[in-house]
């Protein structure tokens, strides 16, 4: 991290908050498995402190060069609070939609499949992120609400800083993790981006977290 | 004392239930919309007064709102609606129950664990309804109220994919109003338009609803027709030439005979775009045309 990023995020906060997400994402795979039957893994986070203006550059370089995606976003307020954004490869919606669908063979519902196949995106995106967030928030004492997630098709190297919630100027804190689905051989990444007024309460509880273990 | 007056006077369907399904607040919207009071069902499993809700899916989000305090969504454009109601007002006459937009979120305890949830409804019904109507408006021609350009492509090319991959015979006819200019100028205008509505009545009245009629230019038409071999194209193409050549038009005081000229054109393996398809069928009415008009080729 650059002098002022550390600033705004130590790197000790930032080994907490890795290790507040490795408790959180093991919690949420484990329950997605149990509850809802979702087998997905979900890598090691990776977290950095990133200035608005630089986020569309930040994206393209860490999703390997394929700009046009399914992107499902999500706003979610609480203390914690800012922007989900599911990216799926595009095509992933022909493998997802049978994730959900063996109950409800074909016809079930009066749709076309293209229909069935932006839902099932948009279902999947919403239990994940809202799993993820849910244990993050829950260990730090915290919880939030969502906006209904929204699907784009986008290609990356199109999108703008104001596309983000996050001023250009301001920091934000971006979460990256790769997560597979077993079943269905689906990658995809979910970043999660807190803005700025969050992360002076994020320092907070990421102390508060650390001190209940002392 | 305040937010349940709003719970009982909000514009749109609330509800809660525990984790067993049972219903412990069921607002006044639902009882309107429903016709299920309040006491009736506050105490009851919600999928006693409603057991096609009782799915796996509606199943999975309610525990993804248990367990995780998710928020869950049930979109209008894939349920439609998740309580059996009529739609309101004239609205009924075109929709069959209420369209609805859902929402799911948890509720806690003191304790901060998730204990019950709520259901929120709201009707979409009036903006499904723009919604359909732009639909139609986007695909149809004004004048003759068959489906225009915009439907046509993407049509095409669904149906060539189709009948392709189940290898399905698949024709296309391509129309032209022979000397269409001569009605204009001798009769006027409103005549020319008379002319291509009853064109249209015509020839709609003569194929299957399962094909497409398209006015394609001004006075050019294209058909669409599934499941169709060149044979039977062809028979179709003859019987829609004479429905025009074989019966005068009238308009007010003015009778006149008009013919139209079809190309037809069939899915092989020298076709199998739309590209290929079109021009064959284009091909196939130029020829029509340079035989001598009011003919099939």
């Amino acid at each position: 991290m650059n002098a002022a990023a550390e600033e705004v995020f130590s790197s000790e906060e930032k080994d907490i908050l890795q290790e507040v997400m490795n408790i959180a994402f093991g919690q949420a795979t484990a329950e997605l498995a149990e509850v809802i039957d979702i087998f997905v893994i979900l890598s090691v986070p990776n977290i950095k402190v990133v200035k608005g203006r630089d986020l569309p550059g930040y994206f393209i370089n860490e999703m390997d060069g394929s700009s046009v995606v399914n992107l499902i976003e999500q706003n979610f307020l609480g203390k914690f609070s800012g922007q989900a954004m599911l990216i799926f490869p595009s095509g992933a919606e022909k493998e997802l939609i049978k994730l959900f669908n063996q109950e409800n063979a074909e016809g079930t519902y009066d749709v076309d499949i293209d229909t069935l196949e932006q839902e099932t995106l948009i279902e999947v995106g919403n239990i994940l992120i809202g799993a993820c967030i849910g244990k993050i928030t829950e260990l730090l004492s915290d919880f939030v609400t969502y906006d209904p997630p929204r699907l784009v098709v986008q290609d990356l190297a199109e999108s703008s800083p104001s596309h983000f919630p996050v001023d250009e100027d301001s920091f934000a804190i971006s979460i990256r993790t790769v997560f597979r689905f077993e079943q269905q051989n689906v990658e995809g990444y979910l970043f999660l981006i807190t803005k700025q007024r969050s992360i002076k309460w994020l320092k907070k509880a990421l102390q508060s977290f650390l001190e209940s273990f002392m | 004392m305040i937010f349940a007056q709003i719970f009982d006077t909000i514009n749109n369907g609330l509800l809660v239930i525990d984790r067993e399904m049972t219903v412990k607040y069921w607002n006044r919207w639902m009882a309107m919309h429903s016709g299920i009071a309040a006491d009736e069902i506050v105490g009851t499993s919600l999928f006693s007064y409603f057991p096609e809700l009782d799915q796996p899916h509606f199943r999975r989000n309610c525990k993804s709102v248990l367990q995780f305090g998710n928020f869950c969504y049930f979109s209008q454009r894939l349920h439609k609606y998740l309580f059996p109601m009529s739609a309101p007002g004239s609205l009924a006459d075109s929709f069959d129950h209420m369209q609805q937009s859902c929402s799911m979120g948890p509720l806690r305890n003191k304790d901060n664990k998730v204990e019950m949830l709520y259901i929120s409804v709201q009707d979409v019904t009036e903006v499904v309804s723009y919604q359909k109507k732009l639909v139609i408006m986007n695909h149809t021609d004004q004048l003759t109220g068959v489906y225009n350009r915009n439907y046509m492509e993407p049509h095409l090319v669904k149906e060539i994919e189709r009948c392709r991959r189940y290898d399905h015979n698949m024709s296309l006819l391509m129309i032209d109003v022979d000397l269409f200019k001569i009605i204009n100028d001798n009769y006027g205008h409103p005549c020319g338009d008379y002319a291509l509505k009853t064109i249209c009545e015509r020839i709609t009245s003569n194929i299957r609803k399962s094909d497409s009629l398209i006015r394609y230019g001004g006075d050019e038409f294209c058909i669409i027709m599934p499941e169709t071999s060149e044979k039977d194209a062809y028979k179709v193409a003859e019987t829609i030439r004479k429905s025009i050549s074989d019966h005068p038009f009238t308009f007010a005081d003015m009778t006149f005979n008009t013919t139209i000229s079809i190309g037809v054109a069939t899915l092989d393996q020298s076709t199998d775009d739309v590209e290929s398809m079109l021009k064959k069928a284009d091909e196939a009415l130029y020829s029509a045309k340079q035989s001598g008009r009011n003919s099939v080729t």
